[in-house]
């Protein structure tokens, strides 16, 4: 059994943060309910231009093992029989901007009425609350204003922009702190409203550097460098766009790279001795190690390194990572039948338990797939019902 | 002064925290921030994670990312080197609903740690293990720090993207700042351990809950955050950090700083030829369509980077919020600590810094409830909290550790 069964999810949520948070829950076994609209077709549902997709997904990483139902909430009935799902169900989610909810009557007060011991929970840009609430924006501007996108970057560079990881990483956040508050609701009977702030998960990933900031200190770019290790970097293999990672941790790790790369005269050599001698001479150390990381394979270089006690590692593409024995061992890489029928790797839930199963039993639902379960069994609408509201765009 | 949990989401759970690197510590400094009572245990000599870089200035020994990751713990020294200390550390586990460890798989097959060890001794406990590459798989035993992590997970490979791409071609691809990738291990660790505890319907009043093992990889975490590159793959395109630039905005330079734009739909890339004061490159009809933005790219970036190079940031961004147009400066730290909006939402709150003094800590990024959460306390003195190993430690479990 999975971990969340019996759990229910009224799912408001909408583009990537927030659908990714129900994605998690859902695959923990939470069941997940997406609202939506042909009038308004979630961003997978239609063609995505500016990344190359001209059609509709075949497959959706973060709406696949979803239940779909369709509900028109500009129309006031729309928005009745998704109050009477709220009722019951034990946690809503939504990543509207704020306010959103509030004018279709589906905000918290209007929600936690119908259901007292609800969790609500609202991601977006900046959170609910505060002058820029009303904000709206994308991983890239969640990052800048966050400092991570200032932070990251080459020594002498410009700030450098994030992407999807940004908006997944607000989503996992969110799913962690929604079961918080389900934790709390087991405890107490008592709901409560879960606010996640996309900007604020971004400082949250630098929290170190604004500490430092804040005791008068001067953080700043390091592109790959680390504020002790040396070696630490990306290093050039004999192959195009190959790369090797290398961290060297201690002084017995410096010890085993020497020896590996064949160069123990720089493991006797006295201006390497200490950690902090390497740190001060590591322009120095780079220039031996792309000197011997360009003769390399780097996957079986990282392979010896590791054998040594060395962390390496390949810099992996995707199509390394798809095909990657260990994650497909472990369940994370997974193969899965699209909407046509098509075989393709897809990712499972970051999580193994002893006990609990995981994972995806179904793929991308289609548009309002689910409505015999939901209208029919959970909210109880007769046949005749329903096509009435079918008729009048009602579930649409 | 040490606050109150009551009221908090997790008040009233245990948190025992055995870690040395940052996937585990962040995990428990999540925890602890929703209300549990968390518990380091170090070794003798303090967790390395205190002696870890940046130091705060003035000091030569207090670390800023300990000092944020153990924000709201406590500390206890125990020696599991010696039988006392491991006597001490089973006395604690004992009184523990959660265990995050993250020491490497042979040295918990030493010490008994390892999952069936527990199940056997505390089979209440939740424990959970943040390791670089996971518990399980033909990489379990591989080391992994955090440039390796996110070059392990893909993402690496695909940075930096836009403006840095663009000047620097030849160069290795770049990490993000910090710790990413542990992090992401250390939020989905927090995210199995509230599950685990929810199993069953475990949580409720008085009802017993049957623990179990949870296995967190921080290559997984950080992997399923880039699901969309997988996504992508499936679709037939296999990403790379130059082709996965967007075709013109992203990082734009400033009179006094930088800016990041994204106008991905229509309206927003109106509202920025109003922001440009409709210079007549722009009023070119033919850019009227969006494919045919995206051919000319290249044209268009030049453009505005002329004259963004021209305005100030703040300009800029106040007058593009007017518009519609999603654009945001590129904040610094220290903009951000000082941030009215940051301020009005309780993202920093004052705590005492042993060896440094009172400093601003980021707390949490959500807030559970109607007020921001608050930490209870600055980051702990080594073995400040060592009266919670009060339990008197009885002959038979001191033997039954010795057996081992």
């Amino acid at each position: 059994m999975k971990p969340l069964a019996g759990l229910r999810i009224a799912d408001f949520t909408v583009h990537a943060a927030g659908p990714f948070c129900t994605h998690m829950l859902s695959q923990l076994g939470a069941e997940c309910i997406k609202i939506e609209s042909a009038l308004r077709p979630d961003i997978f549902r239609k063609p995505h231009a500016v990344y190359g997709r001209m059609g509709p997904a075949s497959f959706d990483q973060v709406a696949s093992n979803k239940l779909s139902i369709r509900l028109n909430l500009k129309d006031r009935r729309g928005v009745e029989l998704a109050k009477r799902l709220v009722a019951v169900s034990d946690v809503a989610c939504e990543s509207f901007r704020p306010g959103v909810m509030d004018r279709l009557g589906l905000g918290w007060k209007d929600l936690s009425a119908i259901r007292p011991n609800l969790v609500m929970t609202s991601v977006s840009s900046s959170g609910q609350t505060g002058p820029d609430a009303h904000f709206a924006g994308y991983a890239p501007l969640f990052g800048a204003w966050g400092a991570l996108g200032w932070l990251t970057g080459y020594v002498d560079g410009p700030p450098v922009e994030m992407r999807h990881v940004m908006d997944h990483s607000v989503g996992m956040n969110a799913a962690m702190a929604t079961l918080a508050a389900v934790q709390h609701l087991r405890r107490t009977g008592e709901g409560g409203h879960v606010d996640v702030s996309a900007r604020e998960v971004a400082a949250s990933l630098n929290g170190e550097a604004m500490l430092l900031a804040a005791a008068g200190g001067e953080p700043h770019r390091l592109g790959n460098e680390h504020p002790r290790m040396a070696p630490h970097g990306v290093y050039h293999s004999r192959d195009r766009d190959r790369w090797l990672t290398i961290a060297v941790h201690s002084d017995a790790a410096w010890q085993a790279f020497a020896r590996v790369i064949g160069r123990p005269d720089l493991a006797a050599d006295p201006r390497f001795r200490s950690e902090a001698d390497r740190h001060a001479r590591r322009d120095v150390l780079d220039v031996e190690i792309e000197r011997w990381a360009a003769t390399r394979d780097a996957d079986a270089a990282a392979a010896e390194l590791q054998a040594a006690g060395v962390a390496a590692h390949v810099s992996a593409t995707i199509h390394d990572v798809v095909h990657d024995g260990h994650l497909r061992e472990r369940g994370m890489v997974i193969d899965v039948d699209d909407l046509e029928g098509n075989r393709r790797a897809a990712l499972s839930v970051p999580v193994r338990f002893s006990r609990s199963q995981t994972g995806l039993d179904r793929g991308t639902p289609r548009l309002g797939e689910d409505e015999d379960h939901v209208f029919g069994e959970l909210l109880g609408l007769g046949k005749a019902e329903r096509d009435a509201l079918v008729d009048a765009q009602v579930i649409y | 002064m040490a606050r109150s949990t009551v009221g908090l989401p997790l008040a009233g759970l245990n948190v025992v925290e055995l870690s040395r690197g940052v996937g585990a510590a962040y995990a428990g400094r999540l925890l602890a921030t929703l209300g549990a009572e968390t518990l380091l245990v170090e070794p003798p000599g303090g967790t390395p994670l205190r002696r870890e870089p940046p130091f705060l200035p003035g000091t030569a020994e207090v670390g800023a990312l300990f000092s944020y990751l153990a924000a709201g713990k406590g500390s206890v020294v125990c020696d599991l080197a010696d039988a006392e200390g491991r006597a001490d550390f089973e006395a604690l586990l004992s009184t523990a609903d959660v265990f995050l460890c993250d020491l490497p798989l042979d040295e918990r097959g030493r010490l008994g740690l390892d999952d069936h060890d527990l199940r056997v001794r505390h089979p209440r406990l939740v424990s959970v293990s943040v390791l670089p590459f996971g518990a399980v798989g033909s990489k379990a035993h591989w080391d992994g720090e955090e440039i390796n992590l996110i070059h392990a997970a893909g993402e690496g490979y695909l940075l930096p993207n836009g403006l840095s791409a663009e000047l620097f071609p030849d160069r290795p691809p770049l990490k993000i700042h910090g710790h990413f990738a542990e992090m992401q291990g250390g939020i989905v660790a927090a995210l199995g351990a509230l599950a685990a505890l929810l199993a069953d319907g475990g949580g409720a009043a008085g009802r017993r809950v049957e623990g179990q093992g949870v296995d967190v990889s921080i290559q997984d975490a950080t992997l399923a955050v880039g699901a969309f590159a997988v996504q992508r793959y499936g679709d037939g395109s296999l990403e790379h950090r130059v082709t996965r630039s967007f075709k013109y905005g992203g990082v734009l330079e400033c009179a006094d700083g930088y800016v990041e734009l994204l106008t991905l739909e229509e309206r927003q890339w109106r509202g920025l030829v109003d922001l440009m004061e409709r210079p007549t490159w722009a009023l070119d009809p033919r850019l009227a369509d969006p494919l045919e933005r995206s051919r000319r790219g290249a044209e268009i970036n030049a453009e505005i980077r002329a004259w963004a190079r021209t305005h100030t940031t703040a300009d800029l961004v106040t007058r593009a919020q007017r518009l519609g147009v999603p654009m945001a400066k590129y904040a610094s730290p220290a903009d951000v600590v000082a941030g009215e909006h940051e301020r009005a939402r309780g993202l920093f709150q004052t705590v005492e810094i042993p060896g440094f003094g009172p400093c601003q800590t980021l707390v949490a990024p959500f807030h559970v409830g109607d007020a921001p959460l608050r930490l209870r306390a600055g980051p702990p003195r080594l073995g400040e909290s060592q009266d919670r190993i009060t339990a008197p430690i009885g002959t038979t479990q001191k033997q039954a550790v010795e057996a081992r």
